[in-house]
């Protein structure tokens, strides 16, 4: 089923591209339709139980590498989310655009290509398989991003989100070998936990990929400037899908490096950076996408404080936030681009009075932000309930430390989810708004509406999450969601946010929304992004430079370094003079030849070296006892030379001087690759592995070959196929020169060769 | 093992490494030629030690020399007369294109290499955009 | 080519045309018991080739239908065994006796060395055309004596 569902996205792909030919909206719906097939197939797993699917296509066994595909109560979680906000974005995409919006054969094909690549990363059971869908989507991403690509900030913004998750992946990368080898396995579940330094050092570099993904600080200033992406890839890509990918992978690899200090440390670090910062940045702004954006980065840095702690009800936290944040904050994502839509704008300065004029839209936002300040009922404050009982119940340093950063951090929330809120729909002279959309509404509802519906069907709830907990977590299924804790600490706790945010929202949104804040940490990274860009064409022209006597000079030095290696065991008690008297004549005939050919002025005499050298091996090829090698040599001798006569006949007379420095280069690499070669064959007869294989070779050539001669045997039984090979190369040869022939005397008269 | 062969062996390495750096095509078909000499004599070499020729009937099979080695050699030799042969009527081309056999380096590599940027940068300095994307409003 | 050389030079290499495709033929046999094989016996014939060239005694002609021809033979062989369900290049080993050469065991090797030596003929022959081919001065003068056989006729 697995492989039905990730093929039937695969072929939707072209198919997407085809249809948006006709239309945008022909290819959103297209796009849609797999996306949604899985969202049902995932929802119908959990709704039986949530067995787990397995799938794998073995490449190369030996090697371990497969692909490997795993759903699990997570993973059908996760599907679910990515899935089913995946095919609703793409519905309110078909709203969002006009129907002959530009890019309509790029941009669904592109938006299902990311959702087949998450839906990959999201299945991965090995950490390699895990790695190609983690770059794909960051591949993905950046086409989206830059979907507007005339525009030069939009570029710059996309290869900013390129730049910083692509390098991130190389460190994931990094990180992940270093696990799979201390762990000994390369599957993802059941990895065992692993300790000490390779643990640590492994934990540490697959935080620091996650973080790029997961848009934690610092490395969060891509997120910001994605926001030039088109509303439902923001809507996809920034709230259900690609920043929960680093979430995932903490969550995930969370089991085997539990024990791992500098995970643990390095992670809520993070987090707590990152849930601070991020709602400090959505207070400063005035473009609602970008406030969003910025609480996006302090939600995900909550998500990941939680996972660092990885405590039972952490964990189950952690889940119950990723499940109620991809809800809310795609259907928040998803009004705003309806209000930007209809009105032309996103400032909340120049916004206000919705409420009137776009009621279903206010509603939603209302349920959404209600669901992200975590207000009953809705599903987010049964999420940050369970949150903030979980940190209260921690102890000492890490107590102090992560309640600070989440109680501060959700004050920080509801004061700007308030401020934006305020901002586009609160009092005010309304904005005109253009027609009503309704394709773009539905969407935002349903994922607005998801918020109640989810808080009301509690318990269905719990046989999502709790499961998932369970697999990272063992005692999490000692927990469930609770819909109404009663007056405990904790609610004391989420009273006083809630109250003391509101009205430090109020109060801020009132002082009015102030001027545009200072870009800070961008301007670095852009920088770096600048660099890297300006690196890479200097980089391209050293090693690929063009010229082709450096590229084998630099080819042949490389072969000597690894002859060197070789070399290294060499005796030498196994070599003799010679094999026979003659042997050493011909050497040194042959030798001889070869370096006339080589410093000969004139191309004839070169050619009659060459020739010369050839009849010395075939000499050789004789006294080491190779008749065969010896007869077909003297004849191919004889007709190359022929061929050089014909062909130098069309050539200058004398090779064209030569002098200067490369020409003692080229004798040093020269001189070197000859000694490298002696030395590493030299070195191979130190070691023999065995006794050459003549007796067998003589016995089954006569018995299975029917001859004689066991070179030709060889050939023709043994080794027919390369024979074949062989023999086929010679005829394209052949053509090979006619056609050149033929090419070079098109302009002159014709000849009459048939 | 022949230290007379392997002499062989690295001097056609040597001289054929030299002339494959070379500029004029000619003289890099003579130095791929003298390689392929030099690796079918380090098969040979490598096979063990000369011996009689490797055909039933004819000397006591202890005294032979190893066939193996010889089949992958004729292969080799086959082969590489095949691609002196090509290389050839590719410099014979380039003679009648060019009027020479030089191998000269490759345009497009050294526009690049010249630091030519392969599209027009907007007017804008980075700092301006970092503004404007930072700044959101579009 | 220069199609003027000595008569004595034209008279030998017609006398000895024969008897290097003899040799030729030779090898194409000799190839399962003895040194030589189809890659050999090629270039013999090949070498026939250049020489009556080089005496202007005639051009070899219809090298793409020659190496067609060889290559087709070539796979054919390879590639019938499977249809009766043997292996790829498996052979068939059949015996008889020939007046000069004696009891001759041989099989569909044979065939397959015949095409290899085939192609080899027409790859010489493509050197002969496409390396010499339109050279300024001789441009008008190319040789049309087509009095003999086409030498790659002599394997079969």
């Amino acid at each position: 089923m697995l492989w039905a569902l990730f093929l039937a996205h695969v072929a939707a792909v072209p198919a997407a591209a085809a249809a948006g030919r006709t239309s945008m909206r022909a290819g959103l719906f297209t796009a849609a339709a797999a996306p949604a097939a899985a969202a049902a197939w995932a929802a119908a797993e959990l709704a039986g139980g949530g067995r787990t699917n397995t799938a794998e296509l073995v490449w190369v066994g030996g090697l371990d590498v497969a692909i490997r595909l795993r759903a699990d109560s997570l993973a059908l979680m996760m599907t679910l989310l990515v899935a089913g906000v995946g095919a609703l974005v793409m519905v309110y995409a078909a709203g969002y655009f006009g129907r002959n919006a530009a890019g309509a054969t790029r941009f669904p094909a592109t938006m299902l290509a990311f959702s087949t690549s998450m839906l990959g990363l999201v299945w991965a059971d090995s950490v390699w398989t895990l790695f190609i869908f983690w770059e794909m989507t960051s591949v993905t991403s950046f086409l989206l991003v830059g979907h507007k690509h005339a525009d030069a900030s939009v570029r710059m913004a996309a290869r900013r989100a390129l730049v910083i998750t692509a390098g991130g992946g190389l460190v994931l990368l990094a990180g992940l070998i270093v696990l799979a080898e201390s762990a000994g396995s390369s599957a993802l579940t059941a990895m065992e936990p692993v300790s000490g330094p390779a643990a640590a050092t492994a934990g540490v570099l697959i935080l620091i990929g996650a973080a790029t993904k997961s848009a934690q600080v610092p490395f969060h200033v891509w997120l910001p400037g994605a926001m030039a992406a088109p509303t439902p890839v923001s809507a996809y890509l920034h709230s259900a899908a690609m920043v929960k990918a680093g979430i995932l992978l903490i969550a995930v690899v969370g089991p085997a490096l539990r024990g791992v200090a500098a995970w643990k440390w390095l992670g809520i670090a993070f987090g707590v950076a990152s849930v601070v910062w991020g709602a400090v940045g959505a207070l400063r702004h005035r473009d609602a996408k970008l406030i969003l954006a910025w609480g996006t980065v302090s939600q995900l840095g909550l998500m990941v404080t939680l996972l660092s702690v990885g405590t039972a009800k952490a964990v189950l936290a952690a889940l119950a936030l990723l499940f109620s944040h991809a809800l809310f904050k795609a259907a928040l994502f998803l009004v705003v681009g309806e209000v930007d839509v209809r009105t032309g704008t996103r400032d909340i300065g120049d916004l206000g009075g919705l409420h009137r004029s776009m009621p279903t839209a206010f509603a939603v936002a209302l349920l959404a932000g209600g669901s992200m300040v975590g207000l009953p009922p809705l599903l987010g404050f049964v999420a940050k309930e369970t949150a903030i009982e979980a940190v209260l119940a921690l102890a000492g340093a890490e107590r102090a430390v992560v309640a600070a950063g989440v109680i501060g951090g959700s004050v920080l929330t509801v004061a700007y989810t308030v401020r934006l809120l305020h901002g586009v729909f609160g009092p005010g002279p309304p904005t005109p708004v253009g027609a009503n959309r309704p394709l773009m509404a539905a969407p935002a509802a349903i994922l607005g509406a998801a918020g109640v519906v989810g808080y009301a069907a509690l318990s269905g709830v719990n046989r999502i999450v709790v499961p998932a907990a369970a697999e990272l977590s063992e005692k999490a299924d000692a927990y469930s969601l609770i819909q109404w804790p009663g007056l405990k600490t904790a609610f004391v706790v989420s009273v006083l946010i809630v109250g003391v945010g509101g009205v430090a929202g109020a109060l801020w949104a009132s002082r009015g929304v102030g001027r545009l804040p200072a870009p800070v940490g961008a301007s670095a990274a852009d920088g770096i992004v600048d660099k890297t860009l300006g690196f890479s064409p200097r980089l391209t022209a050293l090693v690929q430079h063009g010229s082709l006597p450096v590229y084998l000079a630099v080819m042949g030095t490389v072969a000597v370094l690894a002859a060197a290696a070789l070399a290294s065991d060499f005796a030498g008690g196994h070599l003799i003079w010679w094999d026979h008297p003659l042997q050493a004549m011909l050497a040194a005939a042959v030798v001889i030849a070869a370096l006339a050919a080589a410093f000969v002025g004139s191309r004839l005499g070169a050619a009659l070296a060459l020739g010369s050298v050839g009849f010395g091996v075939t000499g050789l090829f004789l006294v080491h006892g190779a008749p065969d090698l010896a007869l077909t040599q003297l004849l191919v001798e004889t007709v190359v030379v022929v061929g050089f006569v014909l062909g130098l006949g069309h050539l200058a007379r004398r090779f064209p001087p030569v002098t200067g420095s490369w020409r003692s280069v080229r004798i040093m690499v020269a001189a070197a690759g000859g000694l490298a070669v002696t030395a590493a064959l030299a070195a191979a007869g130190t070691n023999p592995t065995g006794k050459p294989p003549t007796l067998d070779l003589v016995a089954e050539a006569v018995a299975e070959g029917g001859g004689k001669n066991v070179v030709n045997v060889i050939l023709t039984d043994l080794r027919a196929l390369d024979t074949l090979g062989e023999v086929v190369v010679l005829a394209t040869v052949a053509i090979g020169i006619l056609a050149l022939a033929r090419v070079r005397t098109r302009p002159q008269a014709q000849t009459q060769e048939s | 093992m022949s230290a007379a062969l392997l002499f062989a062996v690295g001097g056609l390495t040597s001289v054929g490494i030299y002339l494959i750096t070379a500029r004029s095509l000619s003289q890099i078909i003579l130095g791929f030629s003298l390689l392929g000499h030099a690796t079918v004599l380090g098969l040979l070499v490598a096979g063990g030690a000369a011996g009689d020729a490797p055909i039933a009937g004819t000397a006591a099979v202890a005294d032979m020399s190893n066939p193996l080695p010889q089949a992958l050699a004729l292969t080799a030799i086959v082969i590489s007369f095949g691609l002196t042969l090509f290389l050839l009527a590719l410099a014979v081309r380039q003679q009648h294109l060019t009027g020479d056999d030089q191998v000269e380096d490759d345009l497009e590599d050294q526009r690049i290499a010249q630091g030519q940027p392969a599209e027009n940068l907007p007017e804008e300095t980075t700092e301006e955009i970092t503004q404007s994307i930072e700044g959101g409003i579009p | 080519m220069n199609p003027n050389q000595t008569p004595a030079i034209q008279l030998g290499i017609r006398v000895a045309s024969p008897l290097a495709i003899v040799v030729g033929v030779y090898l194409l046999f000799a190839g399962h018991n003895f040194p030589g094989g189809g890659f050999a016996a090629g270039l013999v014939f090949g070498a026939v080739a250049i020489l009556r060239t080089i005496a202007g005694l005639q051009r070899p002609k219809g090298t793409t239908a020659l190496i067609a021809c060889g290559v087709l033979m070539v796979t054919v062989v390879s590639f019938l065994p499977i249809l009766w369900g043997d292996p790829l290049l498996d052979q068939r080993v059949v015996t008889f006796d020939l007046p000069l050469l004696g009891t001759i065991k041989t099989g569909t090797a044979l065939v397959f060395d015949i095409g290899v030596s085939i192609i080899v003929v027409g790859l010489v022959s493509a050197i002969i055309n496409g390396l010499s081919a339109s050279q300024p001065t001789q441009g008008a003068g190319q040789p049309t004596q087509g009095a003999g056989q086409p030498t790659q006729g002599a394997p079969q």
